[in-house]
């Protein structure tokens, strides 16, 4: 993993005097608020009146308390539908936008489109689509004779607003693999033809190989993503209070900590999300030295 | 040896300034004294309570008012912040439900030693208003306005239906039969219009209503024990989800959703039940209706009555100049304003009863949401209602969604209701 320049002798200075500012920002508010977090998830605290001490209390309803599960799974059943199909799809759109075609930054920008646009609009327009009586999906499905789908029910919901979350992820993920795509030199296709190699061998041989560095990004920035997800899914499928008939983590934490008055609990389960993440991150690095080719 | 110094310049002075914020000037301690103003509200909201400001400061000049309005969401937020600081905003708006949240925790300033010394100042308001913010050693907070609810009907929808207009005699079972009559069903077995919405999620529109008309009621009086699982009070359940599911008079959840989640506004429902606050929008909805008090059930006619006010943090610096202002709210002036404004009703009878409030621009009868005051209950008022209240809706709502059992889904929803109320004792 050796590339790039190393910082010699006084640069080294400058590179930390032009690093001081975010470094001090995140000692400061990332750190401070970190190590706050940890603190008060061993406290019980209502934001009015001071902490007291809880001990291990709120890690103990971690795994007791049901609605804490349920969210978990949630994020979970989430994260594992989602991270696949946005590195799947936007890989291939980006392909498809690789090549020349007429128009193609009309189609390169309509695919970035959902990635700009208001998380709130888009998802209202989505309520549209998804609508059991009135909804475009539902209305295209039945002149086919197929009968209706309640797109936004409890057991469907979490596939349909993984849909909505991916659709909208693709842009993003579009532009990191094409600057993956547009780096792989032109004549290694020209020696894959020259071998005889069809389009398919070409892809799964010579493409996806080199644009490994790019697929591990793509896979970190949408588990990360995939983890802090909230905007679509509140939108979708909210209910009173910041409930959700498919609560994740986020909503868990967020509810405990701003509408009952439980602080520490909500400290606890964030703890609990970063620990979850900290471990798909180890993993993911582990299988970047197995497995990414930079160039 | 000279960039080296500079680089260490460029390290303090950044550190100074990361440092430099935490210093606040102090607060100016004489008079004229500014207090902040902190409330819920829309635009149109904030506009009225400028001009209330202006007034205010008009007939009390050495104070002035800074006002901050945010969205419903982000005002409980910004407002747990400032006061978890220890600096919140002088005066602060309270919704009833949730004010013993923040009086048991000791972040309001007692106001009874200022009412004892003003013992006049509450004469003309209504008493049902000041129920909720009445505590053993005084009151807390001081109601501005409040919302009965009361049942709203589409009258193009009834004319054209040739249905009476719903009468203050109705019953929950004329509501049922009119709600059928005005449902229609297209030949593909979909509901074109329906009889009749109303959300389910919170107490407030219209499940504590049919619940008390049954003769049921909602929480026990040391709020211990939730009993909307109780025999009277599972006909109300039972009447909402026969007219939802086999009479399919009124919209599920997923269904109403479709309809931005009000298909009275929406024009595909005929009646629902909703409070003062819902005026405004429904002024501009393009059809005609009209406002009828709410059915009455076995045990009698009942509706809910929920006010909003202020209160005072503890910490606030000026302590007489947000009482004064409490007072103004209370003021004739400043509750014609608020009368005005269409969105709640005033709490003083003298403007409730007067033609600020009376004879508003939308043509309709103002008049039924004062006089259901008469067979209003109070929406339950206790610590930890928040958690409780997103207990049942979270628990009920698969039923309203037609996803699950009625019977079996409220027996769970009241246990955990319950579990919360233990929990928060």
């Amino acid at each position: 993993m050796e590339y790039g320049l190393k910082p010699l002798g006084r640069e080294k200075l400058w590179l930390l005097a032009l690093l001081m500012p975010t470094l001090i920002g995140l000692l400061f508010g990332a750190l401070g608020s970190v190590i706050a977090t940890v603190v008060l998830s061993f406290a019980k605290w209502d934001l009015l009146t001071p902490p007291t001490w809880a001990g291990t209390i709120n890690y103990v309803s971690l795994v007791t308390d049901q609605k804490v599960l349920l969210s978990l799974t949630n994020t979970l059943k989430f994260t594992a539908l989602y991270v696949p199909g946005v590195v799947v799809i936007s890989l291939l759109v980006a392909v498809l936008m690789n090549r020349k075609i007429r128009g193609v930054s009309l189609f390169r920008t309509a695919y970035f489109l959902p990635a700009v646009t208001s998380a709130v609009a888009t998802a209202l327009v989505w309520n549209m689509i998804y609508g059991k009586d009135t909804g475009l999906l539902n209305f295209i499905l039945e002149r086919l004779g197929i009968p209706a789908v309640c797109w936004l029910c409890t057991d469907t919901a979490m596939y349909s607003v993984v849909a909505v979350n991916i659709w909208g992820a693709i842009g993003e993920g579009m532009i990191i693999f094409l600057a993956g795509l547009t780096a792989i030199p032109r004549e290694y296709y020209d020696a894959a033809d020259i071998d005889g190699a069809n389009g398919v061998q070409q892809f799964f041989r010579l493409t996806v190989p080199l644009i490994t560095p790019s697929i591990f990004f793509q896979g970190l920035m949408s588990t990360i993503n995939a983890f802090q997800a909230f905007d679509y899914i509140y939108m979708l499928t909210r209910r009173g209070q910041g409930d959700s008939s498919i609560p994740v983590v986020v909503f868990s934490i967020y509810r405990n900590g701003w509408y009952f008055f439980n602080y520490g609990g909500a400290s606890a389960q964030a703890i609990m999300l970063t620990v979850v993440v900290a471990v798909f991150m180890a993993l993911a690095f582990w299988l970047e030295r197995r497995y990414v080719v930079y160039e | 040896m000279k960039m080296r110094l500079f680089a260490l310049t460029v390290l303090v002075s950044l550190l100074l300034v990361a440092c430099g914020g935490a210093k606040t000037p102090a607060p100016a301690a004489s008079a004229p004294a500014e207090i902040t103003m902190m409330m819920w509200g829309d635009p149109a909201e904030l506009d009225v309570w400028n001009q209330i400001v202006a007034d205010f400061h008009q007939a009390t000049p050495n104070i002035s008012v800074k006002v901050e309005v945010s969205d419903w969401d982000s005002y409980w937020t910004k407002l747990k912040t400032l006061l978890s600081a220890g600096t919140p905003p002088d005066v602060f708006a309270m919704d009833a439900p949730l004010y013993l949240d923040y009086q048991s925790r000791g972040v309001l300033l007692n106001l009874q030693p200022y009412l004892d010394k003003n013992p006049d100042m509450l004469k003309g308001v209504y008493p049902q208003t000041l129920e909720a913010y009445k505590t053993a050693d005084g009151m807390y907070g001081l109601p501005r306005d409040f919302q009965t609810i009361v049942l709203f009907y589409n009258k193009d929808m009834f004319d054209e239906a040739k249905v009476a207009y719903p009468s203050g005699d109705w019953t929950y079972d004329d509501l049922r039969t009119a709600s059928k009559s005005l449902t229609k069903i297209g030949s593909d077995g979909k509901v074109t219009q329906f009889g009749f919405y109303s959300d389910l999620w919170d107490m407030e529109l219209i499940w504590s209503e049919a619940i008390w008309a049954y003769g049921g009621d909602i929480i026990n009086a040391d709020h211990t024990k939730t009993l909307i699982g109780e025999p009277q009070a599972r006909e109300a359940w039972q009447l909402f989800h026969e007219m939802m599911f086999v009479d399919k008079s009124w919209p599920d959840s997923t269904t109403a959703g479709e309809y931005g989640g009000d298909p009275f506004l929406a024009g595909v429902a005929a009646m629902t039940t909703i409070g003062h606050w819902a005026v405004p929008g429904y002024a501009e909805a393009g059809f005609k209706w009209d406002v009828a008090p709410m059915p009455k059930g076995p045990a009698g006619q009942t509706t809910s009555v929920n006010s909003a006010g202020f209160v005072v943090g503890k910490a606030s610096k000026n302590p007489d100049a947000a009482f004064e202002f409490l007072k103004y709210v209370l003021s004739e002036p400043a509750q014609k304003r608020l009368a005005e404004l269409g969105f709640a009703c005033p709490v003083l009878t003298t403007v409730a009863e007067s033609d600020a409030f009376l004879k508003q621009p939308t043509p309709i009868d103002q008049k039924i949401f004062i006089d259901s005051l008469a067979f209003a209950h109070m929406k339950p008022v206790f610590k930890g209602y928040d958690e409780w209240s997103s207990a049942i809706g979270d628990g009920m709502a698969t039923i309203w969604t037609g996803e699950a059992e009625l019977g079996p889904t409220l027996d769970a929803a009241v246990t955990a209701a319950d579990e919360v109320l233990a929990k928060n004792k």
